[in-house]
This record gives structure tokens, sequence and C-alpha cells, in this order.
């Protein structure tokens, strides 16, 4: 037995599945469609690619990501997601089926029919009934007739069957997140007069009939059935907590074999999975489940993302198996690191949403925080010894840096990260610091950057400012130089302002170096205006955030900027859109609108938070000082997180 | 329980009237509807024109053929805020009831649809930017 599994017995002790024998307590759950794969529904290289990966993850169970199981495409969610209503799929599915079982992993295939999220292809979707789009990115409804359901029931019974030909072991159906057996089992969508609507009991008739039909298809392998604990759509008129587990009831009273607790529906008006839930924040659906149920497995693992909590929630009979996803997007070696107890360089998840952001803008999901994740395919991506070996400085230790330091040091490059601060971090440390959502999960990444780099051997040259004149002193030490300091806040911009001296730089505020006043006035609505100006306000000031743009948030991905928002309402924060200051004075600052109309805000701190301008004036100077020199994140265009962790990882990978 | 009432429709049409940058660019032929979620039995429509916004008040005759753009379905609780609200802030009582579930708003149309007939500035003061999905 390895260490980390000694201290995570739960988690890695084995499980019985029917008649399957499962390695560990850990199932891999198709929380994402990858949008790999073509607009047919063919499987791709790039899709095999990923699900290699996946295999590898040392999960006891591994659930492939769903597919449509109708010819005409009324249950394709996403441009790009998988079939399996045609015998011509099943190779690639063997394929994928062989590969999961070759890792000694139970093989589970979803069979996903979007319903009121589907007929992504076509001009409608279907439904129980005509209930509306709340997501003006769906199709609208079209109702279902009798006979329309029972060919769906008899489309999925004939997806799993070729599901089973192809090697699975099982079949999964869900109605996560909203998907059609949501619709049916939801009184917000099913508004039906005949048996299948009306009473709870005839809203779980499809359901009891999908199972029935799946199980009489395929009699000898399980069925796994994904239900919400909650749909948090009862403020809608959708189903109570009590009425979703009555349906979880029905299921199991239907044979099914494996119950998987969910969260939510894409389109509630309420966060589930975000940044902003604490981990464990739903667990208590789970135990419910497991206690109402305790004859039938149940897995589930919505913002759970620590294998040390799960371990802990096995242990405590909340549920039978943890069901992740999303952390192993982020990190596909977290298993493997947890059962050598090496959890420490575990790359976390931090609930960015980035995967799903990307899917509801129809492109291929990626992560934040796995740079190669979708590249899988691509050699390009993989981390290969280096055939010349070099001696790096990376100038600047933010996401950026650290990432090409550690990516270039895995690949046996000699590596010292030079970091004018304390500590290392970068920008990314005030923003965890004054983070509303979960600072923790922000800190998460600079602690895996410290406790890897260590580990790698990377000399990190702590209060070092690299200038021209440094440079000079370490000529010829470095083959090669990789600037990623980042991108200030420009003051230059701002110094044709009356009273522009008084400004004081926002990033100077968020990392703690200067105190802001009770009355805060912060130029900039954006990503770094916003996070601090929220931050000072929970914590007592008085804050006005002036933007030139006509609305605020405009950096911030489509997954957090409702969050941003939301703060600025909750935290009663005036923002002065349109608008630009004009002077600065001891007494606070005069703002002018697109109309012209002149007013003035009290304030006692003015801050600047926008716009940042990169570092170019390095990569100018020390273009003659060095053999290889190279820009990446911040220091080239000032962007985010995301990008600066990607570019970081496609430097480090080949130089 | 508060008895579902609709507001006024002057008073509706005066709403609009008082907020003209959220509707003056919509087209002609925008139509945004109001009901009670628990008796729908009418709608309250702001209708985009040539001569600005005018409002119908008109039986409900169910979301297929509303025939509107977007239909706000109040709960009762909601639609007393609204009916207080309607001479006032009118619009941040309806994003409230939105973004806490009070008000659903319905989409009739995709979102290019909407942006393309000018809904952009009334999306955001209803808070569209509360509704991301899975969140």
């Amino acid at each position: 037995m390895k260490p980390g599994e000694q201290k995570l017995p739960y988690l890695f002790q084995p499980g019985q599945f029917g008649r399957f024998k499962i390695k560990n307590r850990i199932k891999y759950g198709a929380c994402c469609v990858s949008n790999y794969n073509t607009r047919d529904g063919a499987i791709t290289e790039r899709e095999l690619a990923r699900v290699k990966v996946i295999a590898n993850t040392g999960c006891g169970i591994i659930t492939n990501q769903g597919a449509y199981p109708d010819p005409l495409g009324e249950g394709k969610a996403y441009f790009r997601q998988v079939a399996i209503y045609d015998d011509k799929f099943l190779p690639q599915f063997e394929k994928i089926a062989a590969m999961i079982k070759e890792q000694g992993a139970m093989a589970i295939q979803q069979i996903l029919h979007a319903g009121r999220y589907g007929g992504i292809d076509l001009g409608y979707c279907v439904q129980p009934s005509d209930v509306p789009q709340t997501l003006p990115h769906f199709r609208p409804p079209k109702i279902m007739t009798r006979e329309e359901i029972r060919d769906c029931v008899r489309q999925h019974a004939d997806a799993a069957k070729r599901c089973i030909r192809a090697g699975f072991d099982g079949t999964e159906v869900t109605s996560f997140m909203g998907y059609l057996l949501a619709n049916f089992n939801s009184r917000f969508t099913n508004q039906r007069t005949d048996e299948y609507g009306g009473s709870i009991e005839n809203r779980g008739r499809f359901m009891r009939e999908l199972i029935d039909g799946i199980k009489q298809a395929t009699p000898d392998n399980p069925l796994i059935v994904r239900l919400n604990g909650a749909e948090l759509m009862d403020k809608w008129g959708g189903n109570t907590e009590d009425e979703c587990f009555e349906l979880m009831q029905q299921a199991v009273e239907c044979g099914v074999d494996m119950i998987s607790v969910t969260v939510g529906w894409q389109e509630a008006p309420e966060s589930s999975i975000g940044r902003d839930i604490p981990p464990g924040y739903w667990n208590y659906l789970s135990e419910r489940a497991k206690k109402m149920f305790p004859n039938t497995l149940v897995t589930f693992g919505n913002r759970l993302p620590d294998p040390r909590m799960a371990n802990d929630c096995i242990r405590d009979g909340i549920f039978d198996y943890w069901e992740v996803c999303r952390p192993l997007l982020a990190d596909p070696e977290m298993i493997h690191k947890a059962a050598e107890d090496r959890l420490d360089e575990v790359r976390r998840c931090v609930g960015s949403l980035n995967c799903l952001s990307r899917l509801f803008r129809d492109l291929p999901y990626t992560c934040t925080m796995n740079p190669a994740l979708g590249h899988e395919v691509e050699p390009e991506y993989h981390v290969t010894p280096a055939t010349v070996k070099k001696k790096i400085m990376v100038i600047g230790s933010g996401p950026a840096g650290m990432e090409c330091a550690i990516t270039a040091a895995k690949r046996g490059h000699e590596v010292t990260v030079f970091e004018k601060a304390d500590r290392i971090g970068g920008n990314l440390y005030a923003y965890a610091n004054n983070d509303l959502a979960r600072p923790d999960d922000l800190h998460s990444i600079i602690r895996h950057y410290e406790a890897v780099a260590r580990k790698l051997g990377i000399e990190l040259r702590l209060n070092t400012e690299v200038h021209a004149k440094f440079m000079r002193s370490v000529l010829h030490q470095y083959d090669v130089c990789v600037v990623a300091a980042g991108a200030p806040i420009d003051r230059e911009a701002f110094a044709h302002v009356e009273g522009h001296e008084r400004l004081v730089d926002a990033l100077d505020v968020a990392h703690g170096r200067i105190q802001a006043g009770e009355r805060v006035v912060v130029i900039g609505g954006g990503k770094i205006g916003l996070t601090v100006g929220e931050f000072l306000r929970k914590n007592g000031a008085e804050v006005t955030i002036v933007e030139q743009e006509k609305r605020i948030a405009g950096d911030i991905k489509p997954s957090f900027k409702w969050r941003h928002a939301s703060w600025v309402e909750e935290l009663d924060i005036p923002c002065r859109t349109s608008s630009r200051v004009t002077r600065i004075t001891e007494e606070g600052v005069t703002i002018v609108n697109d109309k012209g109309d002149r007013s003035f805000v009290a304030a006692d701190t003015v801050l600047l938070a926008s716009p940042r301008k990169p570092l170019h004036e390095l990569l100018h100077e020390f273009e003659w000082m060095i053999d290889e020199l190279h820009g990446i994140g911040d220091a080239v265009v000032p962007r985010g997180l995301e990008q600066a962790i990607q570019e970081g990882f496609r430097l480090g990978v080949r130089i | 329980m508060n008895v579902a009432v609709l507001p006024d429709p002057l008073a509706w049409r005066a709403a609009a009237a008082n907020r003209p940058e959220l509707f003056q660019t919509l087209d002609a032929g925008s139509r945004i509807g109001l009901i009670a979620r628990t008796s729908p039995a009418r709608m309250l429509v702001w209708h985009a024109g040539d001569e600005g916004i005018d409002v119908q008040d008109a039986p409900f005759p169910g979301f297929a053929t509303s025939g509107v753009d977007l239909l706000l379905s109040a709960d009762n609780e909601a639609l007393a805020e609204i009916v207080a609200a309607v001479q006032g802030q009118l619009f941040e009582a309806l994003r409230c009831g939105i973004r806490s579930g009070a008000v659903v708003c319905y989409m009739l149309r995709r979102r290019c649809d909407l942006e393309a007939k000018g809904y952009d500035e009334l999306l955001e003061a209803l808070g569209f930017a509360f509704m991301g999905a899975c969140r």
C-alpha cells in the first residue's frame, strides 16, 4: 500500500459494483462534454488522446462523456458532442472502452439527451411542455408527443445496448443539469396533463420507463442515474428538495444500480458549483440520499474537490463513491499524487468555470489551471526532456513566470526565478487577498508553485529586482531570459489630469503596501478595480467606482461577471459608468460623464486600477544582453490568470 | 397571500417613458410581456412602435403564441412590489425579482436576435449578467 493510500484508506479501499470489482472509491464523472469531436458526432483523435489521459487518472470507475442517442440531434447540446445513435460510431467507442479497461477501471458510457438544452443544430429543442427558455442561447421548445416519448425511450435503450457492445461495463443517464430527464421530473418544465405530467408519480414516469427500457436492454450491466438532490429551480416553480428525493426513491424502486446525486440546473438563479460555493456545501444532499437508500450505491462530488474531504465523507457514510471531474481536468495526476502522499503538488481546480464558459460559447473546453488539456494529441504540448540543457532566468514569479519555470525545470533546464518582492505569486497574491469568493483557491495556486519549485530545485531569488544594471552583472551566466514581470498600472495615462500626483496605485493597496482611507474612489471598473473596491467596501470603506466604458467588468469571464455585478449591488457600490475623472483634490474627485454632466465625489483615497501597461522596456533593454529573450503573460499583453498560465507553459515546454 | 394584480396600463406606459434610454434602441415591433405566474390570465405588453412605447393589456394566450420577445412572469409578492415601484424604481424592482427568483424572465428569442433588435440596454437593466449558465 502506498503512503497516501494509508492516509486515505476509505477512498482507496476496493469496492463492488454489481458483478464488477472496483479498485478504489473514485468515479470519474462525465461533468463536461469536451466539444473536441466532429459536427456530426464522430469521435476524433483529439478526443481519443484526451480519453487516454482520463483513463490514466487512476479512478476505479470512469464515465465517458455524454453521447446523444437520437439521429435528429434533438438530444445534442453541444456543437461537437459525440453521438451513439448508430452502429457506425461503435469502432471509436470500442477504443475508448478498451483504453479505460486497460487501466483496470470500470467503463461507463453516459447517454445524454439534453432536452431543453438540446437541438443545438436544429431550430428547436424538445421538452415535455411549452416552457420558454430563460437563457437565450438555447432553442425554443417543441412539446414531445407520447409517440416521441416512446421513441426517445427506445433510442436510449438502443444506445445502451450499443455501449455494452462497444465494451462498456455499464451505462449512465443524466438529468444533470437540466437535461431531458430533469425536464420531465421537474414541475418547472413539466406541465403536461397526460400520464407524463401533473403528479410526481406521473412526472417520474418517463424516468421509470427510461430505467426500465435500459435495464431490459442491458440486464447484465449496471445502470447509473444522475439525479438532482436540489434543482435550485424551486423559486421558479420547480421541484423542492423533498420532491427531488421522492423521484430518487422512484429510481431506486425501479432497480437503478447507482444514484449520482447532483445539484442545480444551468439556468438556476442560484450558484451551485462556482468558486463562491464553499467545498462540502452540498454534502447534506448526498448524506440524505445515502440514509434514504442504504442498499443502493450513491456517488457524489459537486463542489467537493479535495481527496481528504472525500475520504472522510466515505468514512462517515455520506456517499460510497467520490464522483470527481473538474479537479481531474485541472490535474489528471491528482489521484496518483494523493496515493503517493504528494497532495501538496496537486494543481487544484479553482472553480473559475472556464471549462463551462467556453462550452457556452460553443468552443472546446479548456482549463485555466491545466494548459495541456485539449492538446493531448499534440506532441508540442508534451513535457519531454530538453535536447540541450540551458540555464534560464525568469523575471517575475507570478503565474506566467512560475508556470514557465516549473515546466522548463521538469524538462531538465536549470532555472532561477528573480522576484522583486519578498514572496512569490506576483499580483495573484494580491488578487487572492482581496477576493470575496474563496481566497484559498487562489492562494492554493501559489502554494502549489512553491511546493513544486522546491521539489524541482528551482532557485527562487526574492527581493531581487532585475534591471539593465543587474543584467550586466550576470552577463553570460544564463542562456535564456524570460520576462514575466507583469503589467503595472499606467499612471502616465492620467498625467494630464489635474491632481494626478494624488493617485494611488490600486495594486499597492491590494498588496497591502498602502492603506486606503475610508472614502475611496476607484478609477477603472475592471477586474482589478472591482476586486479591490469590493474588498474595501466589505471592510467598511465608502467606495465609488468610475469607469469610462458603458459597462463595468469588461475584462471578466462570463462565468464570474455576474458575481461581480451582484457583489457591486449587494455591497451598494455606486458605479459611475461612461465617466472619467477630470480633477483630483484633497477633498475628492470631479467626474464628467459622456453627456458632459459634471459631479463631485468626496474621497480621501483615489485608486488608479486601469489601464495597465506591459513592461516592454525590459524586453528592449535586454535584447542585446542575452542569447534567448522571451516575454510571456501580462508583460506582453495585460490579460488574466488563464493566459498567464497558458503562455508560461507553452514557452516552458519548448525552450 | 397577495392577490395577483397587474400594474395599471397607463402607469406601465409611463414607466417605460421614464426610462427612454432602455427602450429607444428597440426595433419597432419589439414586445415585452408581464404576467402573473400563479394566474396568467392577462398579459401587459410594452410594444415598441414608431411613436415610442405603447401598452397593450390583453388575454394571455400561452407562451407559444404570446408574440413577445421577453416575458416576465412574476409571483404574487413580486407583482405587488412591481405595482408599488411602477412610478419609481421599477427596473431595480424587476432586477431584484429576477435575481431572487420571484420573477422568471423568459427569453422567447435567441440572444443574437435580441441584441439585433436593440435589447442590450434593457437586458442590462434587468440584470442579465446574473443569468449566466452553470454557476
